[in-house]
């Protein structure tokens, strides 16, 4: 908006402003400042404002003169410029005129600047004016409509405002009429006005509210006193349970002094309840042989009652539990992967062997003392029982080194029946759990969990269908039907084990004990000793030259016990192996003989030591002894040695002496002492003549 | 289990072949006979079915020492009866023991007497005393009537079947080249084949020409022999050790055949049966050896 004029004379434009101030002063009436202006002379005089002359003068006019002016001092400045060229001096006339004439137009241009500055300022001041009052106008309006949005959030407020009142249920219009007393409803009133029947209505509730109120209260008071009634009556009841169990106490001698063990029997029902049913055939039917037939077994229970009642719970529960420690594990899982792998196997594996907390204990006392105890346990998951054994003796049994296995809780009901080695599950279903879990043979599990036998299942009323012939029977009657025959095996193999243990230890102290009642089957004088009694392992038995014949007859088994024995008389030495079978005395020991005189012989090489095998092997019967022929051992061994002497005695004889003395002089009564093609020596001894013959 | 023991503890005493050749008895130390069907047995169709005897029955208390067939009946003796079987009614599996319609038994026994005995009549006609021990073996040669007889007590004796008289006795053991002191000096094996004589037992099994009553072979056998005979040109023995000997006359042993049992109580040829030739062995076990080839063990029988 400033014209530019380029002009040199820019001291001039700095003088006009100092020029314009005070003159600016001048007409906006403020104070006049007289301290400038000295080129002005009287200014008090002449008033000169140049603003009134603004607004005469035509601001185009003034362009043109404007453009005039700047010609004009141009073509002067041309003129002075020829002047000067054409040599002319510096002080010359014309040049001087002509300066002058410069002069004045420069006045003339600085006067044109004031007024186009002042036109400027005018034009500035106006718009100024203007902008202050449309900006106090604008500021105005702001504050009215922000005014006016403030009112109207009021407004909204108000319209939103909930007051608790309505929150409070009331009852209905109709009701609060009919109910309400008349001061209170005031229906004249309400009716026509809202806010009054509200009022109204809220009264009404605040007395209703009151008046329940009391009500509430006066009920509890009452409620407290029947609860310290019914208090105090339980006491009471509570008071009389130690007398009934006084008395329950003082009625047990009597009970027992009546042989009616009425509350044994009752607390055994009650805890039989829990029992899972294999045992609880068995209890029954054991406790029922035992009454009927054998005064000498007895039945209990033992194990963990609460444990068994946890079992029987509703199956919610426990599904629960499942799923809780199912994500148990499986956090677990997710934290240790790698541990918990093969212990996730373990776990799964004792989950299914997992017993029964219950469990039964039969006790079967024989005449001497000894018991012989039987613990059942129940196997859940594979649906088995087992048993596990425990003899106690009245007197001590550690007197024989090698009838340590005949005790042996392990291998002491092994082949109670024939091939019954309780070492796998009788059930075959067992087979494809086993599978699941990676449990290869139940066999290693036996030791903790009991042998798991065929006849123990029988008992149990628990029949798998096997290779055998079936029985159309499960259940108790299985149970019966197998019952008094085990018990009777069972007795009967204690007995056997109990006697060989004291033969043994007399065997191994070199005495054959022989009783009176077999005394009849030898003669009064033997010779031969037995001077060694020992035990061997399969393994050791194996291996003896002299017994392979009896290995491939297969008649040997692992779970048979091997022994041997060796009698002497003189420079003869007869070494017996024995094998024998678990079911000790039914079947028969079966001896090997080897003897060593002269050069090794055995039954094998020899016809004669092969006939003294047979004397003890296959004329067993007559070595019985006495029911329930349990000396069958001893009078083996005894035989055995009557045999060596015949032998030895027989042997001298036959050869024709080149040698001197005989070793063995003849002692025995025979007949003949050869017979038949292999010319065999008379073993059989008849009692009473005394003497020996041929079979 | 009972049965296996016996088994186990069974020896083969005797054995006899049928008349027809077809079957073979067999008697063992529990007095049981057995009577196998060879025909099956040799049958390009065996099993172990047929080694199995088709008829086994008790035939004495004691063990059945020997046997013998005649041309309708089994004889068997145990200890101190004779019984006689027919092998009509054997092959049927049927056991009756009847009279016999053959000539005289020879009977050697166990009270060092030989008894002659009519088999039609049953009555013994004579009684050949000489022995002084038991005797084990005898033998019968035809043609010249006479009985050969060994026992207990080591004696040879020969005796005229039609005087009953002793012609000879020859006593082998107090031959050096036979007689083996460590054994004994019994008799227990016999056999003839017109002039030779066959006798072992204690003393080592020995070749006799009977004319010069003199031993021309002795066989180096080891154990104690128990039953020779003459085949071919061959003499075949079985005694002590699980094999049989074959051995020349001129007193060499050509082969030593393996078999089962450990020691052979009897050895039997059944000539009377072309189609079914065969050598069986029996002794200290429950099975009996058949030779089909007599080089080698074609398979056993078993009681």
């Amino acid at each position: 908006m400033r014209t530019q004029i380029t002009s040199s004379a820019t001291v001039m434009s700095s003088d006009a402003v100092k020029k314009r101030k005070p003159k600016v002063i001048r007409s906006e009436a403020g104070a006049p400042e007289t301290k400038r202006g000295r080129a002005e002379g009287d200014q008090d005089v002449r008033v000169y404002n140049e603003e009134v002359e603004l607004e005469v003068r035509d601001p185009q006019q003034d362009y043109m003169l404007y453009k005039d002016t700047c010609a004009a001092l141009a073509k002067l400045m041309e003129e002075i410029q020829e002047l000067k060229a054409g040599g002319a001096k510096v002080q010359s006339v014309e040049i001087e005129e002509r300066r002058t004439q410069c002069s004045v137009h420069f006045i003339t241009l600085k006067k044109l600047n004031r007024l186009a500055h002042m036109r400027l300022k005018k034009g500035r001041d106006q718009t100024h004016e203007a902008k202050q009052r449309v900006d106090v106008l604008h500021l105005q309006l702001q504050n009215l409509l922000y005014e006016v949005m403030h009112l109207q959030k009021e407004i909204g407020k108000c319209l939103e405002f909930r007051s608790q009142h309505e929150e409070i249920e009331l009852v209905s219009e109709e009701e609060f009429f009919q109910e309400a007393p008349a001061e209170i409803s005031r229906p004249h009133v309400t009716r026509d006005d809202q806010h009054q029947l509200t009022l109204a209505r809220l009264d009404w509730e605040l007395e209703q509210r009151k008046r329940l109120a009391e009500q509430y209260k006066m009920s509890l008071a009452r409620k407290e006193k029947i609860q310290k009634a019914i208090e105090q009556k339980r006491e009471y009841l509570s008071s009389l349970q130690p007398g009934l169990q006084n008395i329950m106490q003082a009625s047990l001698p009597v009970q027992e002094y009546l042989a009616i063990p009425f509350e044994h029997m009752q607390k055994q029902a009650e805890v039989a309840r829990h029992l899972p049913p294999p045992l609880y055939v068995l209890l029954v039917q054991a406790g029922a042989y035992g009454q009927a037939c054998d005064k000498n077994l007895s039945v209990s229970i033992s194990g963990d009652v609460d444990e068994a009642k946890a079992l029987s719970r509703p199956p919610e529960d426990s599904q629960d539990d499942e799923s809780d420690s199912d994500a148990e594990e499986e956090q677990q899982n997710t934290k240790r992967r790698r541990a918990t792998l093969g212990v996730q196997l373990d776990d799964k594996r004792k989950e299914m062997l997992r017993r029964h907390p219950l469990s039964l204990c039969v006790d079967l006392k024989c005449k001497d003392g000894s018991v012989l105890h039987l613990f059942f346990y129940y196997l859940m998951n594979l649906n088995i029982l087992t048993v596990k054994t425990k003899v106690s003796t009245t007197t001590d049994l550690s007197g024989a080194v090698s009838a340590g296995e005949l005790l042996n809780s392990e291998s002491l009901l092994n082949c109670l029946y024939a091939s019954d080695h309780g070492k796998e599950t009788p059930n075959p279903a067992n087979r494809y759990q086993f599978d699941k879990v990676g449990i290869t043979t139940f066999g290693d599990y036996v030791s903790d969990l009991g042998h798991p036998f065929v006849w123990v299942q029988k008992l149990g009323g628990l029949q798998f269908s096997s290779g055998g012939a079936q029985s159309g029977l499960t259940g108790s009657a299985l149970s019966a039907s197998h019952m008094e025959r085990t018990m009777k095996l069972l007795r009967g193999r204690l007995q056997a084990r109990l006697a060989l243990h004291k033969q043994f230890s007399s065997l191994e102290h070199s005495i054959i004990p022989v009783s009176s009642e077999c005394q009849h089957l030898f003669p009064a004088k033997v010779v031969s000793g037995l001077v060694r009694w020992t035990t061997m392992s399969c393994q050791e038995f194996t291996e003896l030259g002299f017994v392979q014949h009896v290995l491939k007859a297969g008649l040997v088994h692992e779970t048979d016990l091997f022994f041997m024995a060796t009698v002497e008389r003189g420079t003869a030495r007869l070494r017996a192996a024995v094998v024998m079978n678990p079911r000790y005395p039914e079947v028969a020991p079966l001896f090997s003989l080897s003897l060593h005189w002269k050069g090794e012989r055995s039954g094998r090489t020899d016809d004669n030591l092969q006939a003294m095998e047979s004397e003890v092997n296959v004329f067993r019967s007559e070595l019985q002894g006495p029911r329930p022929g349990l000396q069958l051992l001893t009078n083996q061994i005894q035989r055995l040695c009557v045999c060596l002497d015949v032998y030895l005695e027989t042997e001298s004889q036959v050869c024709d002496g080149s040698e001197g003395p005989k070793e063995f002089p003849r002692e025995k009564m025979c007949l003949r002492t050869a017979r038949g093609p292999s010319r065999l020596k008379p073993f059989k001894y008849n009692h009473p003549q005394g003497f020996f013959s041929h079979r | 289990m009972f049965i296996s023991l016996q088994l186990l503890h069974m020896s083969v005493f005797s054995q006899s072949f049928s008349p027809c050749g077809r079957f073979l008895a067999a008697g063992n130390n529990y007095g049981e006979i057995a009577v196998f069907s060879l025909s099956a047995a040799l049958s390009p169709d065996a099993s172990e079915a047929s080694q199995k005897p088709i008829l086994n029955f008790t035939a004495h208390d004691g063990p059945v020492f020997s046997l013998l067939s005649t041309d309708t009946h089994l004889l068997s003796a145990g200890n101190g009866e004779i019984s006689a079987w027919s092998w009509a009614e054997l092959i049927k599996k049927v056991r009756i023991s009847c009279s016999v319609n053959d000539n005289s038994l020879i009977v050697g026994g166990g009270d060092n007497n030989i008894h002659i005995m009519d088999m039609e009549t049953g009555i013994f006609k004579s009684v050949l005393k000489g022995h002084t021990d038991y005797i084990h073996c005898l033998c019968f040669k035809e043609r010249e009537e006479e009985i050969l007889s060994g026992g207990e007590d080591g004696a040879v004796r020969i005796w005229d079947a039609r005087t009953n008289r002793p012609v000879h006795c020859i006593e082998v053991f107090k031959y050096e080249e036979c007689a083996r002191p460590q054994f004994g000096k019994w008799i227990s094996c016999l056999a003839t084949d017109s002039d030779w004589m066959l006798c072992g037992g204690g003393p080592s099994l020995s070749l006799w020409h009977l004319r010069s009553m003199s031993p021309t072979s002795v066989f180096p056998l080891p154990g104690c022999q128990r039953e020779a005979v003459f085949y071919q040109d061959l003499i075949m023995s079985v005694g002590e050790g699980p094999h049989v000997s074959h051995c020349l006359h001129g007193g060499t042993v050509k082969a030593q055949i393996p078999c089962t049992p450990s020691s052979l109580n009897t050895l039997a040829l059944n000539l009377k049966n072309s189609e079914h030739r065969v050598m069986t062995v029996g002794g200290s076990s429950h099975q009996i050896d058949v030779f089909t080839n007599f080089s080698y063990r074609a398979f056993s029988l078993s009681f």
